[in-house]
């Protein structure tokens, strides 16, 4: 029980330092708004970010062995049709299985 | 409620009620991603209470699972913990567009009301409050800010509490976790064929700084460039042919 408790400094830190950016994400859109037009190459740059960052995440592991790759072509396929937990699950059954037989 | 054409405005309670209750499908959702981002933050060495920190004080979940990633891989000290606090930093950046369509509902509150309620304002939040519409109040804002708050913050930390009991994750495979929640959050950004090139963009850019320097962290700001630079190219592509 004591060990829940611990505070980690080093990760409080970080917690506060995103916890700042990302409020400051939050009240920045409308005052963004009321003060500056942004043209459609900056809208569509933003609105790409979280996917390119997620892409980069995960590029490097999925592709880091047959196995892996196939497993995440797998995910990617049922991703937008059944709940998520399910397609971690499937995911996580399908790596099990592959990297013994490949 | 209305009579002879006079609509007779819902109390703040009733309004709160009513957030309460257009959440409750999306904190189904919720809850179990929340128990999977605990588990994982415990695999990490996070405590519950360094869990419950970051969920209360964050409080955005695509971006803690990437921090809880990050610190799983390199640690939180020094330059590790400015990487992460930069990744928190651009998967959050969707939250200037989101906000940026809710302006004028804002636009009568005042500046210190307003930066309390954005605080909350997560992909949920927004849509819900995009689907209220012009009649939003801050008190429906706040019956489904609440609701989800309260919802991310116990699913965590229990999530990390029952992770803690798992001796060794990656027997089970369960170091793919992670790959696969990218993957359906990536999902979740999907737009159609035009995701396509700023993503490969993206990983190209990430394989070729990983295949450099390994561990680090700095394939995903050489992705994020990348997607970002592709996905500009064609916004203005896209208002010139419009």
């Amino acid at each position: 029980m004591l060990e829940s408790l611990h505070l980690d400094w080093s990760v409080f830190a970080i917690v506060l330092g995103g916890a700042l950016v990302t409020w400051m994400t939050r009240i920045g859109g409308p005052w963004l708004v009321a003060r500056v037009r942004l043209g459609p190459a900056a809208n569509a740059a933003l609105e790409a970010t979280p996917g390119a960052v997620l892409v980069a995440l995960v590029a490097p592991a999925a592709l880091s062995r047959p196995s892996d790759a196939l497993a995440a072509a797998f995910v990617c396929l049922i991703a937008r049709r059944v709940p998520m937990v399910v397609a971690v699950a499937a995911g996580v059954a399908a790596v099990v299985l592959l990297r013994r037989l490949l | 409620m209305s009579t002879d054409g006079i609509t007779i405005p819902a109390s703040p309670r009733q309004e709160f009620a009513a957030g309460v209750v257009h959440c409750l499908p999306i904190v189904a959702g919720a809850v179990p991603f929340g128990f999977l981002l605990g588990s994982l933050a415990a695999k990490a060495g996070l405590s519950a209470l360094d869990m419950g920190l970051m969920s209360a004080l964050v409080f955005a979940g695509s971006s803690q699972f990437v921090a809880v990633e990050l610190l799983d891989k390199n640690g939180s000290g020094g330059s590790a913990g400015l990487a992460v606090i930069g990744a928190i930093l651009l998967v959050n950046l969707r939250h200037l567009l989101m906000g940026a369509t809710l302006e004028p509902r804002f636009r009568g509150i005042p500046r210190a009301r307003a930066g309390l309620a954005l605080f909350f304002m997560t992909d949920e939040q927004w849509a819900l409050a995009l689907r209220r519409g012009p009649e939003l109040t801050l008190a429906y804002w706040y019956g489904v800010a609440a609701t989800l708050y309260l919802a991310w913050l116990a699913s965590t930390v229990a999530g990390t509490l029952a992770g803690a009991l798992i001796a060794d994750p990656t027997a089970w495979g369960l170091d793919f976790t992670f790959i696969a929640v990218f993957l359906c959050l990536l999902a979740g950004f999907w737009r159609g064929v035009g995701s396509l090139p700023p993503w490969l963009a993206s990983a190209a850019a990430a394989l070729a700084v990983h295949a450099l320097s390994p561990g680090g962290t700095w394939h995903i700001i050489a992705g994020a460039l990348a997607g970002g630079a592709v996905a500009a190219i064609q916004g203005k592509r896209r208002a010139r042919d419009a």
